[in-house]
């Protein structure tokens, strides 16, 4: 947002990173349920304005692993630093990294009781402690960015899915996150809805946003992503550009899987 | 198990008595003939079952309308003793009060109808059959009565009347194209119009009870007394005003800045009521402005300091430490003797510093918090002071007020007081703290598990003995007490019930943006987790007010004790216990009727009920 | 946060005020330290306002005599204040048993009625329901109380039916009949039949299962326990020799030390602590044999050991809680030996006309016929209509919650209305109706307390004489509580297992 105005848009995996900042970083992260290891020594580095798509069957502990970069699962071994703070029980850094984080919802989770509007002002003037009047324009913007001003005083329950989950997305922007994870966003939308929120977040990509994208999208992977990700079993698999996986990729998992999906 | 049929019997008699036959029949097209076959004679079983019920229907009615009209009946005990059943010995020079509650009630009754825009239409013509059937149902009710030849006369021609109305009603929306509806606010504006006319014009006979020396009862001719029926008509043109007056404001006013005041309103009301009925405080000014006043600004002044303090955003940790400490310092001022408005201040301060974090923002809302602050201490110093100041109005007995008054005062208090204990409860039982989870969970279930006889026994015979040496409480106090904590742990199902249908999204969501918990709890979590616990919740506070008559069993003069026991104890109406406790029934059964209907309307309307 | 490698780099910058960990354990220690302060100052409070009062604390009231009627129930003129109580608790009892069983089928029927194709069936269960559940139950209860007073004075020769059926304002007296000195030995030949009946039934059940005929296993079985049942009528002395059995039992209870129920409390406290312990590590151990504990975890286990350690600590401390389990089981087995030690000949079953003696100078009822006083009429009949209306209610949602593609296949198959109810609509509405219906049970067994006004003796009606008396308020109040929460216990668990029963059924 404040970037997007000083990032060059050029599109997907033709961008040069290696220079950037590294914005999340994993190390050796494990997570269990109970006997079910969902996350096995995941390690990973994502740079800034990078967009990361992560592929992988369901249950492979994809949104698992995002779920834990905000601290809505908490990993039990290895470390993750988010924007050079790291995640532990210490309260200010959990908060820090909550608002710096935005996340987007399969279900979206927007709040039921509240008009649209109010759901995308409601953090900025609780939780970045803005003036209401400042929240609300800003809130308007937004809904405009996403393409439903007109929506901004009904309730979620009277919009469609694809509006809602835009909502969602603006809610998600107004917090002014550096970080945007998107857990398989577009699963429970109608098929003639994808579009517009998946055309919202390649809107967003070339923004500049560092985003981590956990999809079935392909040809969201392959248009936007700068590198795709693919786990199984709590595993990164592989990992590389759009151009390398769906073209050469080296694992017999990854060909499977992409055998299967395409 | 001999006396089960003829129980059932009385029982349903009653129920006859009460329940006008309203709702108009499912196929009302069917003329009368082939209705009567399709829905009492459609099989042979149908056929005896509807022949059966009639039988023991026209034998109950009968039974108990002989039981009513038997000359030995008493009813002029109940009629004399109206006063006492409303309001016990309140002293009578200052009833003004009473009547100024009951316009407030009235006032915000209105406006609330007017706000919520109370209230529905129904066709004209299904009113016209309404008042048919009501007709017929008291014609034949009248023919079985063992009234006079003089008494049935009147009593046809009353009928005869509304069955008229009814008919005329009917034919009236026949004549048009459209489908005439009238609003059902109007129909009860009419009802009571004509009740209150009734008042004035009707020789009800004025009865009095004369608590003189030698207690006499007076009974005079002609309509009731002046001292009800002009405040009736008057409190009837006030809850039409307010109507007015709010529909008036509806379209002024913002709705959700009309709506929370309200509801404000309401929550003040009570003790405001309380204060106007029972009190009339002889301030000692020397001990207000010497004590009271500076204690007020003292805190007033440091309380505002700090919140305006802990609200800033950059405060941080800090706050949240030193609020916590105010609260130690809150309970540690127990443990040395001081004035009790000293330690209820700072628990009070305690609670706005622990909340302030999550009210904490720009100066704006950081000013609005202090206010609140202050509003609440200015509140709070007003009712201890003048709580603890001499009254000039004095009531003789052992209670200040009984009646239907202590019932509803204590139902009140006690759905006001057990609504935020209830939610805390819910909210400790499904926290992810198990000692908090422990705790609630214990309480709940040991509460639920026992009658709430026994926790009123308990509360009335020890809860002076758990105070310290020279503090005092009324046994309805007490009581209130005891009866609070029941009615929490029940809330507290409701309420869980509401927190459990919010879906974990919700929470995810609300913690994905940076909420703190508190903030996710009163911004997300409770709204919708209280809209879905109303209905269970309405349910609940009809059963408070119904339960309010065990009061009776530990000796609170209510209206079940005093129909019971005291109007039985009179010389002049030994023995009428009957006659008062059928008085009685009718009243706790249309409030509780009115407010399940009243409630089951709203959920239907903005379809609670579907979720 | 157990990994070693984290905790390790995290515990050194964490500020102990900012971990969240440490923030909720130290609000919830917060917590549980006011409760406890607060608790502990109402005691003591108390303590000092009962002494300055001279009131005692102590249950010796229960071994003392009392000067109680009692007015009606197995004894009701008891000599201690603890057997006035346990008869007050018998009376409870009943009066809530018959209302459950009674209440739920005249709610069922209530039900059914709201649900009729007869117009004015519905119209009368509506107006049941509404009259009913909207008048408060005390109300209801003193007006069918004040109605019954008004029932004819008791004569020599009431009617209507002397000698047989007796209706006056003292209640209802009835034929009955009772157990007998040879109940006890007839009953142990029954017991031998529900369990050969259990067999019978699974045997039947196999042959059903193999060969497709339908055997009626549940006929069997009642059968063989009908029949076990008559001849028991006539073999049942053969099992007086249980008698000295029962008596060797009790023997052995007197002659062990009171060091005994102290270690086998405290072994099985601290039993059932480390193998729940055990069996919670073991579940909370990942496939490879990582052991990741979060805090709640190890409050889960803090708490199991310290509750066993508690129990352990009260049984020792305590040593009269050990004496008082083994007087009382030896008195338990002394009593069944004395029932089953009688006369070969005696009979397991009497039965009695009502009879009304006169003593002074009104008659009465005397205590040969089953009576029902007009307390226990009043609280019966008010408990049982209103719980009638909610069960009513409960049974015409779950009914109505069945899907109407159910009854209509069903009649598409040519099943008839009273099979489709039956069959069909009762056995998945049921399970509808059972939880809400189980809230009403409790609530029927609370609300029985509500005997104290209109003078029927149960426990609440006793224990506040009894405290009147001796002043011993809490005691009877913490024998009421101990009384209604075991109670409630009971009916929980009942409903509950039938709750599954069902849910089982389903799959």
């Amino acid at each position: 947002m404040t970037d997007a105005t000083t990032t060059e848009p050029t599109g997907g995996h033709s961008r040069d990173l290696s220079g950037a900042r590294d914005m999340i970083v994993c190390e050796n992260v494990s997570k269990w349920y109970g006997d079910f290891q969902a996350l096995d020594e995941v390690s990973a580095t994502i740079k800034e304005q990078e967009v990361v798509v992560v592929l992988g069957p369901s249950g492979s502990g994809k949104s698992t692993w995002i779920r834990c970069i905000n601290r809505l699962e908490i990993h039990q071994e290895g470390r993750i630093v988010v924007d050079d703070v790291e995640l532990t029980n210490d309260l200010r850094n959990i908060e820090q990294v909550r608002s710096e984080v935005g996340m987007v919802f399969q279900q979206f989770n927007l709040f039921p009781h509240l008009k649209v509007i109010d759901n995308v002002s409601l953090a900025p003037i609780w939780v970045r402690k803005k003036p209401r009047s400042e929240a609300e324009e800003q809130a308007m913007a937004l809904l405009e960015r996403v393409g439903i001003p007109e929506q901004a005083q009904k309730y979620p329950g009277q919009l469609s899915g694809g509006q809602q989950q835009r909502v969602a997305i603006a809610r998600a922007l107004a917090m002014e996150p550096k970080i945007m994870l998107f857990d398989e966003v577009t699963s429970a939308l109608d098929p003639e809805m994808v579009k517009e929120v998946l055309d919202i977040m390649k809107a967003l990509a070339l923004s500049g946003m560092t985003m981590m994208v956990v999809t079935h999208e392909m040809g969201f992977a392959k248009e936007v992503a700068d590198r795709i990700m693919f786990m199984e079993e709590g595993q990164i698999v592989e990992e590389g550009t759009p151009t390398h996986f769906f073209e050469n990729p080296t694992e017999d998992r990854t060909k499977l899987f992409l055998s299967q999906i395409l | 198990m001999a006396g089960f049929g003829s129980g059932s019997e009385i029982a349903s008699v009653a129920a006859t008595a009460t329940v006008p036959i309203t709702a108009p029949p499912e196929t009302p097209k069917l003329p009368p003939g082939e209705w009567v076959k399709a829905n009492l004679f459609s099989s042979p079983f149908n056929s005896v079952l509807t022949v059966i019920s009639t039988a023991s229907l026209g034998f109950i009615a009968w039974f108990f309308l002989s039981f009513i009209f038997h000359p030995i009946r008493q009813w002029n005990a109940p009629a004399t003793n109206l006063r006492l059943m409303m309001t016990r010995a309140y002293p009578e020079e200052q009833y003004l009060r009473v009547w100024a509650c009951v316009a407030i009630i009235l006032v915000l009754t209105g406006m609330s109808m007017a706000v919520w825009r109370a209230g529905s239409t129904m066709p004209v013509a299904g009113l016209g059959r309404k008042l048919l059937t009501t007709g017929a149902l008291l014609v034949l009710l009248t023919l079985l009565a063992p009234f006079s030849t003089g008494a049935t006369v009147q009593w046809l021609a009353a009928a005869l009347v509304v069955v008229a109305i009814g008919e005329s009603l009917r034919r009236i929306a026949d004549r048009g194209e459209a489908e005439r509806t009238v609003s059902t606010l109007t129909l009860q504006v009419v009802a009571l119009a004509g009740v209150v006319t009734s008042l004035w014009v009707i020789p009800f006979g004025h009865h009095s009870y004369i608590p003189t020396r030698i207690p006499q009862v007076m009974e005079e001719p002609g309509t009731v007394a002046l001292s009800t029926k002009l405040p009736w008509t008057i409190m009837l043109a006030i809850v039409v005003a307010a109507y007015f007056g709010g529909a008036l404001l509806r379209d002024r006013l913002a709705k959700n800045t009309l709506r929370v005041t309200l509801v404000l309103l309401w929550l003040l009301a009570p003790p405001v009521l309380v204060y106007l009925i029972l009190r009339d405080p002889d301030f000692d000014m020397g001990h207000v402005i010497g004590t009271d006043i500076p204690i007020f600004l003292a805190y007033a002044v440091l309380g505002s300091a700090l919140l305006l303090w802990l609200t800033r955003p950059s405060t941080g940790e800090i706050g949240r430490i030193v609020a916590a400490m105010v609260l130690v310092a809150g309970f540690a001022t127990f443990l040395s003797p001081m004035r009790m408005v000293l330690r209820l201040d700072m628990l009070l301060l305690a609670a706005f510093a622990l909340a302030a974090p999550t009210f904490a923002g720009g100066s704006r809302s950081r000013n609005r918090y202090t206010g609140a602050w202050l509003l609440a201490l200015g509140v709070m110093s007003w009712l201890i002071t003048s709580v603890n100041t001499a009254s000039t109005v004095k009531v003789p007995g052992g209670f200040f007020i009984g009646g239907i008054a202590i019932t509803f005062m204590v139902a009140i208090f006690t759905i006001v007081l057990s609504v935020p204990l209830g939610i805390a409860l819910a909210l400790a039982r499904t926290s992810t703290m198990p000692i908090f989870r422990l705790l609630a969970t214990w309480f709940i279930e040991f509460v639920r598990g026992i009658p709430l006889i026994t926790i009123l026994i308990f509360f009335s015979i020890m809860v002076p003995l758990f105070l310290p040496r020279g503090m005092h409480l009324s046994e309805v106090a007490a009581v209130v007490i005891g009866y609070t904590l029941f009615s929490a742990a029940y809330m507290a199902e409701n309420i869980r019930g509401g927190l459990q249908s919010v879906t974990r999204g919700q929470h995810e969501a609300a913690e994905a943006v940076g909420m703190t918990t508190a903030q996710k709890t009163v911004f997300i979590v409770l709204p919708q987790a209280l809209r879905v616990a109303i209905p269970p919740l309405v349910g609940h506070c009809i059963g408070v007010f119904k339960e309010t008559s065990l009061l009776a069993i530990i000796g609170v003069f209510d209206l079940l004790y005093i129909a019971r026991i005291v109007i039985p104890g009179q010389t002049e109406f030994m023995g009428s216990a009957r006659e008062s406790i059928l008085f009685i029934v009718p009243i706790y059964w249309i409030f509780c009727y009115t407010i399940s209907k009243a409630s089951q309307r709203i959920e239907q309307r903005t379809g609670l009920g579907e979720r | 946060m157990t990994a070693p490698t984290t905790r390790e780099r995290v515990s050194q910058r964490v500020p102990l005020w900012r971990d969240v960990i440490v923030l909720k354990w130290v609000t919830q220690v917060f917590l549980l330290v006011m409760v406890l302060g607060a608790m502990f100052f109402l005691a003591s409070q108390a303590g000092d306002n009962l002494r300055a009062r001279n009131i005692s604390t102590e249950f010796d009231f229960l071994h003392e005599p009392v000067m109680i009627q009692i007015s009606e129930g197995i004894d009701t003129h008891p000599d201690t204040g603890a057997r006035a109580l346990w008869s007050a608790m018998v009376n409870t009892l009943r009066i809530s048993g018959a209302g459950i069983i009674f209440a739920t089928v005249l709610g069922v029927v209530v039900g059914l009625a709201r649900l009729s194709d007869n117009w004015l069936v519905r119209r009368i269960g509506t107006m049941w329901v509404e009259f009913f559940r909207n008048v408060p139950l005390l109300v209801q209860m003193i007006f069918m109380f004040s109605f019954l007073t008004t029932l004819p004075r008791v004569g020599l020769d009431s009617g209507p039916i002397n000698g047989w059926l007796h209706i006056s304002n003292k209640g209802i007296s009835m034929p009955r009949v009772f157990m007998a000195d040879g109940f006890y030995q007839w009953a142990v030949v029954v017991l031998i039949g529900a369990v050969a009946a259990h067999y019978v039934r699974r045997r039947r059940q196999r042959i059903q299962d193999e060969t497709g005929a339908n055997t009626s296993p549940i006929l069997w079985a009642l059968g063989t326990v009908a029949l076990f049942g008559l001849v028991g009528l006539f073999v049942h002395p053969a099992f007086s020799w249980l008698g000295s059995v029962f008596g060797a039992i009790a023997e052995l209870f007197d002659s062990l030390p009171t060091a005994a129920p102290q270690v086998l409390f405290s072994a099985a406290a601290i039993g059932v602590a480390t193998t729940w312990i055990r069996r919670f590590l073991s579940a909370r151990r990942s496939a490879i044999g990582h052991l990741l504990l979060s805090d709640d975890d190890w409050f889960r286990m803090i708490f199991a050991a310290l509750t066993s350690l508690v129990v352990v600590l009260l049984v020792v401390r305590w040593s009269g809680l050990s004496a008082w389990t083994l007087d009382s089981s030896r008195d338990l087995f002394e009593v069944l030996e004395a029932k089953f030690e009688v006369d070969g000949a005696a009979r397991p079953f009497d039965a009695m006309r009502p009879d009304i003696v006169q003593k002074n100078r009104f008659p009465n009822y005397g205590t040969n016929g089953l009576t029902m006083s007009i307390g226990f009429a009043s609280v019966f009949f008010a408990v049982l209509f209103y719980t009638s209306a909610f069960i009513g209610e409960n049974v015409r949602g779950g009914i109505l919650a069945v899907p109407k593609g159910q009854t209509e296949a069903a009649k598409a198959v040519g099943l008839k209305r009273g099979q489709v109810l039956r069959h069909v609509v009762l056995p998945q509405a049921i399970r509808v109706i059972m939880p809400p219906t189980g809230n009403q049970y409790l609530n029927l067994l609370k609300n029985t307390s509500l005997a104290i006004a209109v003078g029927y003796s149960d426990i609440v009606q006793v224990g506040t004489t009894v405290f009147n008396q001796t002043g011993m308020t809490l005691p009877v109040v913490s024998i009421w509580m101990l009384f209604y929460l075991s109670c409630s216990l009971t009916i929980s668990v009942v409903v509950n297992w039938f709750n599954v029963r069902m849910r089982l059924v389903e799959r």
